[in-house]
């Protein structure tokens, strides 16, 4: 019965509901379609100007990060192409002490053979005139102790032999020979 | 008065009392001997000019040595002289003066002559002869006995050296040697 009487009853129009479940009326449609272009266009005419020169400053700011960017890559490119040279540098520094040092290394070399073989030769000079010097010097002594001795057997000899005869016939032959000398 | 003009009047003093007393040859002669003891002896030498033994001590040493007939009594009296005076030092100095001056008087060289022995009279009279006739001048011959020389004998006179000692013989020996 309740049916007969829903089903009875006449169907009037809700206005909260609109005649399709997607679309809207078409006088919404309208003017929210000229509200909106409105909003928009006050948008654009407001708020464009703001956000284009917003966005042109971040585009600087952005160029400029860049910008420094590159140029810090310069720097640094810069920067490291003097690291590359000072280690360049460095090397070829190091190879230049590397060859003084071989260099010196090598006179100081030659140098110490040249002296030590002349000290070698002075030693060996000096040894030899040592040799001759001693062996001159023995002769030389072993001559006067022989000359020594020598005298001193003649002395010997002469004093034994100096009796009185030999005395007398001394002076005699001394008053002789001075006596002749004029 | 310097040491050198003090020597030369001492000698000049003993000198002229030789002279004076008529003994000058013979206080010459032992004069001379005497100094060439005096520097052949070290005691001697010692005793005679040590300032610490008195005068008359050192006097009468020169007595007691030259007494006894040794020496006139002029010689003892003059070297007594010298010694008490206390010129003990220069006394051979003194007596070398004197003796050259004595030669000077007589017109002689002075030569001494050393010998390892004594000459006779006759050797030296006849050195004196041969150094005259080898110098050209006469010479007054001093005697010293020097047993250093070995044998033979050697003369000096003034700068001249004639020497014919065994020493000298055996000392050029040695160099050649």
């Amino acid at each position: 019965m309740i049916g007969h009487l829903i089903a009875a009853a006449p169907h009037e129009e809700d206005p909260s509901q609109t005649h399709h479940w997607l679309w809207p009326e078409g006088y919404e449609i309208l003017f929210g379609g000229l509200a909106s272009l409105m909003i928009f266009a006050l948008l654009w005419w407001k708020a464009g100007p703001l956000l284009k020169k917003g966005m042109a400053a971040r585009t600087q700011r952005i160029q400029d990060e860049l910008d420094g960017a590159a140029g810090a890559l310069s720097s640094a490119e810069a920067e490291a192409s003097k690291i590359r040279e000072a280690k360049g540098d460095i090397e070829a520094e190091r190879q230049r002490m590397l060859a003084d040092a071989d260099a010196q290394a090598e006179a100081l070399l030659t140098d110490g053979r040249a002296r030590l073989d002349a000290e070698v030769a002075d030693l060996d000079a000096k040894a030899d005139a040592d040799i001759v010097s001693a062996s001159s010097r023995v002769s030389d002594e072993l001559r006067g102790e022989i000359g020594r001795m020598a005298a001193a057997a003649a002395e010997r000899v002469v004093r034994s032999t100096l009796d009185d005869d030999t005395q007398q016939r001394l002076i005699e032959d001394y008053i002789a020979r001075v006596g002749a000398s004029a | 008065m310097s040491t050198d003009a003090r020597i030369d009047g001492y000698a000049r003093a003993l000198f002229e009392i030789a002279r004076a007393e008529g003994t000058l040859d013979e206080v010459e002669d032992e004069l001379f001997r005497f100094a060439r003891s005096y520097e052949s002896s070290d005691e001697l030498r010692n005793a005679l000019t040590d300032d610490q033994i008195p005068a008359a001590k050192r006097q009468s040493i020169v007595e007691d040595l030259l007494g006894g007939g040794n020496a006139t009594p002029t010689t003892i009296q003059l070297v007594s002289m010298v010694v008490g005076s206390g010129r003990g030092r220069d006394l051979p100095a003194i007596i070398d003066r004197l003796v050259q001056r004595a030669a000077n008087a007589k017109n002689l060289e002075v030569a001494e002559v050393r010998s390892a022995v004594e000459l006779s009279d006759d050797q030296v009279e006849r050195l004196k002869a041969a150094l005259a006739n080898a110098i050209g001048k006469n010479v007054n011959v001093k005697v010293i006995v020097d047993p250093a020389v070995l044998g033979g004998l050697v003369a000096t006179v003034g700068d001249t050296v004639i020497d014919g000692t065994v020493r000298t013989a055996l000392d050029q020996l040695k160099s050649r040697l």
